[in-house]
C-alpha cells in the first residue's frame, strides 16, 4: 500500500514536470507570429498580415509581441489606421503589466522565462510610440501624434541610458511640437538632441529657425556656426517641408547561449546578434535651390542592445534564483533515479528567452527636405538603390506646409495611400 | 472525534473558499449616477470632464460679456486642443460645453460641424425640386460675434524609484476656456478649471 502510494506521488512530480516542459517548448514555438516575420521579410506584406488576423493564434503571454509585429507590418503595408488600433493596445497593455505578476514569476523559477508575459525591452516600449507618432502623421493627425510624442517622453525619462541613442525618437517628438506651433516645446527637445548628437549640424537649421521666433539671439548665433553652406546662401523662407521616414534592413534578434555546469547546472541567456552588415545611410539628391537637407538615424541595434544591458543585473539575478531554486528542489528528493529524472527535466526546460520585436528595421532615419514653392522633385539614394518621389507641388497658404513618406529599404511602397498629408 | 472534527473544518473551509472564488468571478453590473464622482485610476474621466465644463460655463455665463447681454450673441466654437499626454476626445467636452450654455439661455451657437450639410441641403432646395415658395432664402445665416476656443493640458508626476510595495502618481488637469471677440480679436472672458489627482498602484499582482 505504501510502495504504491510513493510510485503514484513520483508518477505525479514527473507528470507535473513533464507538463511544465511541454508548456515550455510550445511557448517557443509561436508559429503564427514567424510565419508573419518570414512573409514580411519576403515582401509578402498581406501574408504577414493575414498570418496575424486572429490575436487568438498567439498564447496571451505573447501578446504584446503580437501587437508590435502586426503594428509595425502594417505600418509599412500602408494601413496607419490598423497600426494605431493594434499599437494602441500594446501601450495600454505595457501599462497592464507595470504590475509584476507575483504567480508568473514563482512559476518562473522552477521553468523558464518563457512561461511570463512578454514585457519587451526597453528600448522597444520607446519605439511603440515612435511607430505610433509616425502612424499619426502619415494620417495628419498631428494633435494624437503629439500625444504619443509626450508618452515617448515618459519612457525617455524612466530609461535614460537604454534610449539615449535614439536620436530619431527624439526628433520625431521634436517635430510633433513643431507641428502644432508648440515652438517652445519643439526648441527643449531640438536642443536636447544637439547636446546628444555627435554633431548638431541636423538640427542646426531648426534650432536657428526656432531660436529666432523665441528671441534668443545667443543661441542662434551658436548654432549658426553649424549650418551648412548651402543653407547659408538660401534666400527667403521655405514653402513647405517633406519629412521622410526610412526603414532599412533587419533589426538585430536575440540568440541563446548556455553555460553548462556538471553535472547538471545550465544557465541560460540571450544577446543580440546583427542580421545585417554596414547599410549606408540614405541621401538625397540636389534640391533646387531651398537650402540643404537635414539626416538624422538611429541604429535600432544599438538601442536594443543597451536595453538588453541595462536589464543585465535583473537577468543574473533571476537566472541565478533560477538555478537555485531548482538545484534545491532536485537535492532534496532521496530517490536517486527520480532526481537524475528531474535534474533532466530542468536541465532542458532551462530554455533562453529569445523573443524580441524581429520585424523592426536595422535604422530608423527622419530625412526633412525644405521644399520650395512651385513643383518639387525629390531624389533619394536608398541602399544603393535611386527612388524618385512623386512630384510635390507646394503653394504658398494652400495645403499643409509638412508632407510625409515612409519608405522601407528603397521601396515607396504606399506613397499615396496615407501620405502626403498635413502637419497642420 | 477530533479527526471527524478536523475534517468538517478543512471541508467547510474548501467550500467557503470555493464559494468566495465563485462570487468573485461571476460577472456583474450596476447603473450609476451619472452625478456620481468614481475613479478607477489617475487618469482623465467623465467625472472629470462634468466637474469642469460646470465649473467653466457658470463663469462664463454670469460673468461679463455674457452676464450683461440678453440678446443672447450667436458663438462659434472652434474646439479644445488636446496638450495632454493622452487620448482625449476633446469634442465631448465643447458639446457639453454648448449644451450648459444654451440652457442657461445666455447664448446661441453657430453649427459649425453641419456647416456642409447645410451647404448641401440648400443646394438640394435650390436644385428645381423645392417648390419656391418652401424653400430657404440665401445669404440670411447669422454671424458669428464671438469665437469659444480652448486648451485641455495635463503634468503627470511619478514617484521617483525607491524601495516600496506601491507607485504613487500626481495628476494635474487644467482646461482654459478663451472668449474671443471676432469684430476686435480681443480675450472679452478667459478661466480655467483645475483638477489635481493622486494614485497609487501595486508593485506586486497575482
Amino acid at each position: 500500500m505504501m510502495e504504491s502510494s510513493q510510485v503514484f506521488c513520483k508518477f505525479k512530480w514527473v507528470c507535473l514536470l513533464v507538463c511544465m516542459l511541454s508548456s515550455v517548448i510550445s511557448g517557443c514555438a509561436s508559429g503564427k507570429l514567424n510565419q508573419a516575420r518570414d512573409a514580411f521579410y519576403s515582401g509578402q506584406l498581406d501574408q504577414a498580415v493575414e498570418a496575424l488576423s486572429d490575436r487568438e493564434d498567439v498564447p496571451t503571454r505573447d501578446q504584446l509581441l503580437y501587437d508590435m509585429e502586426k503594428g509595425a507590418i502594417l505600418h509599412h503595408a500602408g494601413d496607419y489606421q490598423g497600426s494605431i488600433d493594434i499599437l494602441l493596445n500594446a501601450t495600454a497593455l505595457i501599462q497592464e503589466q507595470d504590475v509584476i505578476s507575483a504567480g508568473q514569476q514563482t512559476a518562473s523559477l522552477v521553468t523558464s522565462e518563457w512561461i511570463t508575459d512578454y514585457k519587451g525591452e526597453y528600448a522597444e516600449r520607446l519605439l511603440v510610440h515612435t511607430y505610433l507618432m509616425m502612424d499619426f502623421l502619415m494620417l495628419g493627425d498631428a494633435e494624437s501624434a503629439l500625444v504619443e510624442a509626450k508618452q515617448a517622453l515618459e519612457v525617455y525619462d524612466t530609461f535614460p541610458e537604454a534610449c539615449s541613442a535614439d536620436y530619431f525618437t527624439r526628433a520625431l517628438i521634436a517635430h510633433c511640437y513643431e507641428g502644432l506651433n508648440e515652438i517652445n516645446g519643439a526648441y527643449i527637445e531640438y536642443k536636447k538632441l544637439a547636446e546628444l548628437l555627435p554633431d548638431p549640424s541636423p538640427v542646426a537649421r531648426k534650432l536657428c529657425d526656432l531660436g529666432r521666433h523665441l528671441g534668443f539671439d545667443d543661441e542662434v548665433e551658436h548654432f549658426r556656426q553649424f549650418l551648412p553652406e548651402a543653407e547659408l546662401k538660401r534666400k527667403g523662407s521655405q514653402a513647405g517641408e517633406l519629412i521622410i521616414f526610412v526603414s532599412q534592413g533587419e533589426s538585430p534578434v536575440k540568440i541563446p547561449h548556455n553555460i553548462v555546469v556538471p553535472p547538471s547546472i545550465r544557465f541560460s541567456f540571450s544577446t543580440y546578434k546583427d542580421r545585417n552588415g554596414y547599410l549606408p545611410p540614405p541621401s538625397v539628391g540636389p534640391l533646387s535651390g531651398a537650402g540643404s537637407s537635414d539626416i538624422i538615424s538611429t541604429d535600432v541595434g544599438e538601442i536594443l542592445k543597451a536595453s538588453l544591458k541595462e536589464r543585465l543585473v535583473q537577468v543574473i539575478a533571476k537566472e541565478t534564483a533560477r538555478v537555485v531554486a531548482k538545484e534545491a528542489i532536485a537535492h532534496n528528493i532521496n530517490d536517486d533515479n527520480l532526481e537524475l529524472l528531474v535534474r533532466i527535466v530542468f536541465f532542458l526546460m532551462e530554455v533562453p528567452d529569445t523573443r524580441c520585436w524581429e520585424t523592426l528595421p536595422a535604422y530608423l532615419t527622419m530625412i526633412r527636405v525644405p521644399l520650395s514653392e512651385g513643383s518639387n522633385r525629390i531624389h533619394l539614394n536608398i541602399m544603393g538603390q535611386n527612388v524618385t518621389l512623386p512630384q510635390i507641388d507646394v503653394i504658398p497658404g494652400k495645403g499643409s506646409f509638412y508632407h510625409y513618406y515612409s519608405i522601407r529599404n528603397g521601396n515607396v511602397l504606399y506613397p499615396l495611400l496615407g501620405a502626403p498629408q498635413s502637419g497642420e | 472525534m477530533f479527526r471527524n472534527f478536523l475534517k468538517k473544518s478543512i471541508f467547510l473551509v474548501l467550500a467557503a473558499v470555493i464559494l468566495l472564488m465563485l462570487g468573485g468571478c461571476s460577472a456583474t453590473t450596476r447603473d450609476l449616477s451619472s452625478d456620481d464622482a468614481i475613479h478607477y485610476d489617475e487618469g482623465y474621466d467623465f467625472s472629470d470632464k462634468k466637474a469642469i465644463v460646470n465649473n467653466l460655463v457658470e463663469s462664463l455665463v454670469n460673468k461679463p460679456p455674457l452676464v450683461a447681454r440678453y440678446d443672447r450673441p450667436v458663438v462659434i466654437i472652434y474646439g479644445v486642443a488636446n496638450r495632454t499626454s493622452e487620448h482625449i476626445e476633446t469634442d465631448g467636452i465643447t458639446d457639453d460645453i454648448r449644451q450648459e450654455i444654451m440652457q442657461s439661455g445666455k447664448a446661441r451657437f453657430v453649427n459649425k460641424v453641419q456647416r456642409d450639410n447645410i451647404a448641401k441641403e440648400s443646394n438640394y432646395q435650390y436644385g428645381g425640386n423645392v417648390s419656391a415658395e418652401t424653400r430657404l432664402q440665401r445669404a440670411r445665416q447669422i454671424g458669428a460675434e464671438y469665437m469659444l476656443t480652448g486648451t485641455l493640458r495635463s503634468i503627470k508626476k511619478k514617484q521617483p524609484k525607491q524601495m516600496r510595495l506601491t507607485k504613487k502618481t500626481l495628476q494635474y488637469y487644467s482646461l482654459t476656456l478663451e472668449l474671443t471677440d471676432l469684430q476686435t480679436g480681443i480675450i472679452e472672458w478667459t478661466d480655467s478649471a483645475e483638477i489635481v489627482r493622486e494614485s497609487s498602484k501595486p508593485f506586486i499582482g497575482w
